[in-house]
């Protein structure tokens, strides 16, 4: 939508009028009465990472049950984080995505971020079919960030890095739009996908039990409360790879103090062209660990996790 | 495309306008740049200039472009500008004025005795997945006694009466449960035995309709006494058949604003006027709160969620009965809460209910005492929706009463005559009733006979009022609106006081108390009383109206704190800022004014978002001056060029008292003026101890910003961890009940922090009061030294400010709290944590239940790893007060 000027105020107007006409409701796929329909969702064009031109309304959320991320592919730090933890919410939520759950990670930085660069980020973080990456105009997308309240003026316009990380769920056939954090525990992400808002769909979460067979977590230690909080999206505790290398045995592998460094600030590791950085950088498809401004302590705790975990899998593989 | 330009405008005074968001002026945009530079650098000059910037470009592109963007608005996809549209006043010719609606008064629900058996009435049927049962099958559903009697555990043996209209329209249900509540031991009602349910109410959540009479009869006044009597001045007969009450009654929010549909407005009994619980200490209850509701989510006209939790803020009750986010019912449900009205301290202090001040009206002029401290006696609670994500939403469509609470100390019930003040005995021929007896005349006397009534032994409400304000917005037809997609704060247009539009109330030359709740979603007030006066030559002046707060969070505080303040100083004569959710009493007399004298509640607190107020009006600004024949309107108007707001509409006069004559009879209500600093004391501070300050476990909460990893806004921080978003399944601290129920309840002490700068979070911690410690790094204001407080604002204005640290204990009851920003909009999206109160030793954590519409399973909990041990570190470094 380039309407500018007078011409653009003319087009509101004659909007306005229509909706006024129409008195809104009919032609819409959202629930009668609801507002939240094909006259507030703005119908933008975007690209896709395979350069098909698709349109926000239209093609992406008519009906559908979805996940609307936005982010930039150089960003740092929170995308990284971000789109690893919503990838393990479209392993819990299986093939439903791209069948009745789609998921969208918009661009809001449409100049750097072109359909390739954005199927290759899709690709390095080996995401699962029904899961979108787009790019369109700055504006659009603006208005897009605006319409669905993930744009504050004055303070994400002015850089990218302070962009609203939010993400937003919905089910526009029933009007429910909930604001979530891509930082959501993915089981809880899932469950609020796969059944509050499909309608009560079947949706299996094996953790789910009477009163009587509810089980009971014991306590966490700090460290793992860590590993949870920020790292199991991209690492098991086990030898299997995820985004990154499986941890088994990291704290024997590596020295204590390189680890350190490279747990508190991975980047200036790859900066500093440190080779066993820049190893894992090119193994791994080229995703940097995030920076996640972890404290000495946090790292501290964290190592002694990881041994401690590395150990118990050890001695439990031994043991059988 | 718009150019995202943003200033905000100020001038000398500090007046600031609204972020001029994305200004739709593109051949202006060199101009509107170069003023924001100067308006940054010379405020003083600046006001005019960017005035006459702005209204260039608004004449030249978008004269219909509104600058400050309440209600806060959609987006026009045609143009991508936030285009706020006043709610319109009038409506097909047919318009609502300021101070036109007479103020409706709470309508009490009433509370029954428990039946001996269940009647065999059921909840009626609903016709389709959109619709809410006929209102009068529901009248005649709910004047029924309970349908099955209470029980500790979850009765998952019944279905939802709604079981076969909801597997048509949910697909995949194949079995369903009547009772909402989490079945097993963690969701028991606690205590059962120990606090037996004497008096119930039961009510459905359902659509607006007309008021069809149900609780008419129910109300303690009974249209016949005082105020309440013919020719009183709260007399209501609402169809004007001749008979009191308030049958006829439409949902509006104006008589001549359009009739609410009964998807846009959801009540408890579908009906208005509000309602009030009136409940006395020692009585327990139970509360059946039926989802009658559409069983279709989508049916909710664009906002509301149809499943419900309650949450009675904030009662001393099980966690079970508290109204978690995650135990909620569905529709066709109930779900059963027990209160049991005890006092905090019931285990510990005053077992032997010895202690005369601790006690509740025992109907006939005595006082039935009770075990506990009467120190923590409250007074004017609310309950209202909890649910997970849609608390906003569902508050703001009508899921909201008021509760008051009456006990020996605030009975509701003034004396007759000085005889019966001293001694409880109103003359000779009179039996000696101590619980009439005040406080004032004799400091042994409990009663602190504030202002209220005296045609009744207790819950006189002729001069004891409840006013429940909020911002509303509606859509070009009347329906009530809301946007949920106002991820920020959802601000309407409208001010409301009990859902009615600029109402006024009549009003005696005498002592009232008022109490004030703020129930808005994203909206702190500040709330300033004026004297309208006219000069023999018709020239307008306002005068400050002096007034008492004599409770906060509808706590009696210790003193009454008069207004006029010395220590108020930021806006002169008002209240302080009043936070979603905070309640304040106050005391205003009205003596000596003559009939036909107006006063006016005027709120001074801006807002230019649902981040949090920007300023707090000067008083002056909002009142108009000059002759009343052509008078000058204030310098704050809201509303500009062809109707566009250029600033809040909600700032201003929002309610009128107009000064009827008087009944002659004389006022022997408490005088607040005997209760102020160094002189009498209501409800005494039961303070912590040194030694148990200084063992305190600390806890830090951060609202805002993350200090982890970039910019996350929307999460709490928790003894210095990660900053999280809301997780039901995360216990983020866990206080343990004492090791033996006779001991005292451990204190800690809370620090609650503002995250980022800007916005402004009134934030909730369930369950127990804190006292202050400080506010701001400093001793609390007046109005928080003295107070107890469930409500702690932190926020970007000078009563607000970036922390506070307050001192509370756990005890009596266990299971899983919260504790979150109560700008609902915030708390629904993540700003909430959870924490449990744990018993001695437990040493797992109870699980999170998952409800659905076949019943409620449960998922493992998880908890951070300084859930006992808090924040070491600012333990360290506190130092006590």
């Amino acid at each position: 939508m380039k309407i500018t000027g007078a011409s653009g105020y003319l087009k509101s107007l004659i909007f306005i009028g229509a909706m006024l006409t129409l008195g809104g409701g009919s032609v819409w796929a959202a629930p009668k009465g609801s507002p939240w329909g094909e006259g507030y969702f703005p119908n933008v064009e975007l690209v896709n990472q395979d350069g098909k031109t698709v349109r926000f309304y239209d093609d992406l959320i008519k009906d559908k049950v979805v996940l609307i991320s936005f982010i930039f592919t150089h960003c740092g730090d929170s995308c990284p984080a971000e789109t690893a933890g919503l990838r393990q919410v479209q392993k819990l939520l299986g093939d439903r995505v791209g069948k009745d759950i789609f998921f969208y990670s918009i661009s809001i930085d449409p100049e750097h971020d072109t359909p390739k660069v954005l199927k290759e980020y899709a690709e390095r973080f080996k995401v699962g079919p029904g899961w979108s990456f787009l790019t369109g105009s700055k504006a659009d997308v603006t208005l897009l960030r605006k319409t669905l309240g993930l744009f504050r003026d004055g303070v994400e316009a002015a850089k990218l890095s302070e962009h609203n990380t939010s993400i937003l769920i919905g089910n526009e056939s029933t009007g429910q739009w909930v604001k979530r954090s891509p930082f959501d525990e993915p089981k809880v992400l899932a469950w609020q996908l796969g059944r509050n808002l499909s309608s009560f769909k079947s949706y299996q979460n094996t953790d789910l039990a009477n009163y009587a067979g509810a089980k009971q977590m014991p306590k966490m230690s700090k460290g793992e409360d860590m590993f949870r909080a920020h790292c199991d999206s991209c690492h098991s505790l086990g030898n299997e790879d995820g985004l990154g290398p499986g941890l088994l045995g990291v704290t024997q592998r590596r020295d204590k103090a390189w680890l350190t460094r490279w747990l508190k600030a991975p980047d200036k590791l790859l900066a500093g062209k440190d080779p066993i950085a820049l190893d894992l950088f090119n193994r791994y498809k080229k995703l940097l660990m995030p920076n996640l401004r972890l404290s000495d302590a946090d790292v501290e705790a964290l190592i002694v996790y990881m041994e401690a975990s590395s150990k118990a899998i050890l001695q439990d593989g031994a043991s059988q | 495309m718009n150019k995202n330009i943003h200033f905000r405008v100020t001038d000398d005074s500090g007046k600031l306008f609204k972020d001029v968001a994305d200004k739709y002026c593109s051949q202006s945009d060199a101009i509107n740049r170069s003023a924001f530079a100067m308006t940054l650098n010379k405020p003083a000059s600046s006001l005019a200039v960017a005035i006459a910037v702005l209204s260039g470009c608004l004449a030249a592109a978008t004269p219909a472009q509104a600058v400050v963007n309440i209600p806060t608005a959609t987006v026009d996809p045609a143009t991508g500008l936030f285009t706020p549209v006043p709610s319109p006043l009038c409506i097909n010719g047919s318009c609502a004025t300021e101070f036109s609606a007479k103020l409706l008064l709470f309508d009490e629900f009433g509370t029954k005795d428990m039946p001996a058996a269940p009647s065999t009435a059921s909840m009626p049927p609903v016709p389709d997945c959109q619709s809410m049962p006929n209102g009068a099958d529901l009248d005649n559903f709910l004047k029924e006694d309970l349908n099955s009697l209470p029980s500790r555990l979850t009765d998952v043996s019944k279905p939802n009466p709604w079981e076969d209209k909801i597997k048509t329209c949910v697909p995949g249900v194949t079995s369903t449960v009547a009772d909402g509540r989490p079945g097993g031991e963690d969701f028991a009602h606690q205590r059962w035995s120990d606090f037996p349910a004497q008096k119930y109410f039961q009510t459905a959540q359902t659509g607006a309709r007309n008021n069809g009479g149900l609780r008419d009869k129910y109300q303690m006044h009974g249209y016949k006494t005082g105020e309440f009597a013919p020719g009183g001045l709260y007399y209501l007969d609402a169809d004007g058949d001749g008979k009191p009450g308030t049958a006829g009654l439409q949902p509006k929010i104006h008589p001549n604003l359009p009739t609410q549909d009964p998807h846009s407005v959801w009540t408890f009994d579908g009906t208005l006027p509000p309602k009030l619980l009136m409940a006395k200490y020692g009585e327990a209850l139970i509360f059946r709160h039926y989802n009658a509701l559409p069983i279709d989510v989508a049916a909710n006209n664009g906002f509301g969620r149809n499943t419900i939790s309650t949450h009675e803020h904030n009662g001393h009750n099980g966690a079970e009965s508290d109204g978690f986010m995650h135990a909620y019912s569905y529709p066709g449900q109930f779900y059963e809460y027990h209160w049991p009205m005890v006092l905090a301290g019931h285990d510990s202090i005053n077992a032997g209910a010895l202690d005369p001040k601790t006690g509740a009206p025992d109907g006939s002029g005595g006082i039935t005492q009770v075990p506990g401290d009467w120190h923590e006696t409250m007074s004017t609670h609310w309950f209202h929706d909890h649910m997970m994500d849609y608390t906003a939403q569902n508050v703001y469509k009508g899921n909201a009463a008021m509760m008051n609470y009456y006990s020996a100390i605030d009975r509701g019930r003034e004396p007759v005559n000085l005889n019966e003040a001293s001694t409880g005995q109103k003359s000779a021929d009179d039996s000696v009733k101590p619980g009439y007896a005040c406080h004032y005349a004799n400091p042994a006397n409990a009663n602190l006979c504030l202002p209220s009534g005296t045609g009744l032994d207790w819950g006189n409400r002729d001069y004891d009022i409840n006013l429940v304000v909020a911002d509303k917005a509606w859509d070009p037809t009347g329906q009530l609106k809301f946007n949920i997609f106002n991820l920020d704060g959802f601000l309407g247009d409208r001010a409301t006081v009990n859902w009615e539009y600029r109402p006024f109330l009549d009003v005696r030359p005498r002592r009232y108390r008022f109490r004030i709740l703020n129930g808005s979603v994203s909206r702190n007030w500040k709330i300033a009383i004026v004297q309208k006066n006219v000069s023999n030559t018709g020239v307008i002046s306002y005068t400050k109206t002096p007034y008492y707060m004599i409770a906060n969070d509808g706590n009696l505080m210790q003193h009454a704190i008069p207004f006029p303040n010395p220590n108020n100083v930021s806006t002169g004569d008002a209240l302080p800022e009043q936070g979603i959710a905070e309640r304040y009493d106050i005391i205003v007399d009205f003596a000596g004014m003559a009939p036909g004298t107006k006063l006016y509640m005027v709120n001074l607190a801006q807002h230019d978002d649902g981040t949090g107020p920007s300023k707090y009006v000067a008083l002056a600004d909002t009142l108009e001056s000059g002759n009343i024949a052509n008078p000058t309107p204030p310098k704050y108007q809201a509303y500009g060029i062809s109707g566009t707001t250029i600033g809040d509409p909600v700032v201003g006069k929002f309610l009128e008292f107009r000064v009827a004559a008087s009944t002659g009879a004389v006022d022997y209500s408490m005088n607040p003026a005997d209760y102020v600093e160094g002189k009498k004391q209501m409800i005494p501070l039961n303070k912590p101890t040194p030694a148990e300050l200084t063992a305190a476990v600390h806890r830090t909460f951060v609202f805002g910003k993350g200090s982890s990893t970039d910019t996350k806004p929307w999460t709490v921080q928790t003894d210095g961890g990660a900053s999280l978003s809301a997780d039901e399944h995360r216990v983020s601290a866990a206080p343990e009940l004492p090791a033996t129920p006779s001991s005292l309840g451990k204190v800690e002490i809370w620090h609650i922090k503002l995250g980022g700068g800007g916005w402004t979070h009134p934030v909730h911690v369930h369950f127990e009061e804190g006292q202050i410690l400080y506010r701001g790094g400093k001793a609390p204001p007046i109005w928080e030294k003295y107070a107890r407080k469930d409500v702690y604002r932190v926020g970007n204005l000078t009563e607000s400010t970036a922390s506070v640290d307050m001192a509370i204990r756990f005890r009596e009851f266990a299971g899983t709290y919260m504790e979150h920003c109560h700008n609902t909009q915030h708390e629904d999206h993540a700003m909430l944590l959870r924490w449990d109160i744990e018993k001695p030793g437990q040493t797992i954590r109870m699980p999170v239940p998952m409800p659905d519409w076949n019943g409620v399973q449960y998922d493992p909990s998880i908890s951070l790893p300084t859930v006992k041990t808090g924040d070491l570190a600012a333990k360290k470094s506190f130092k006590l007060p």
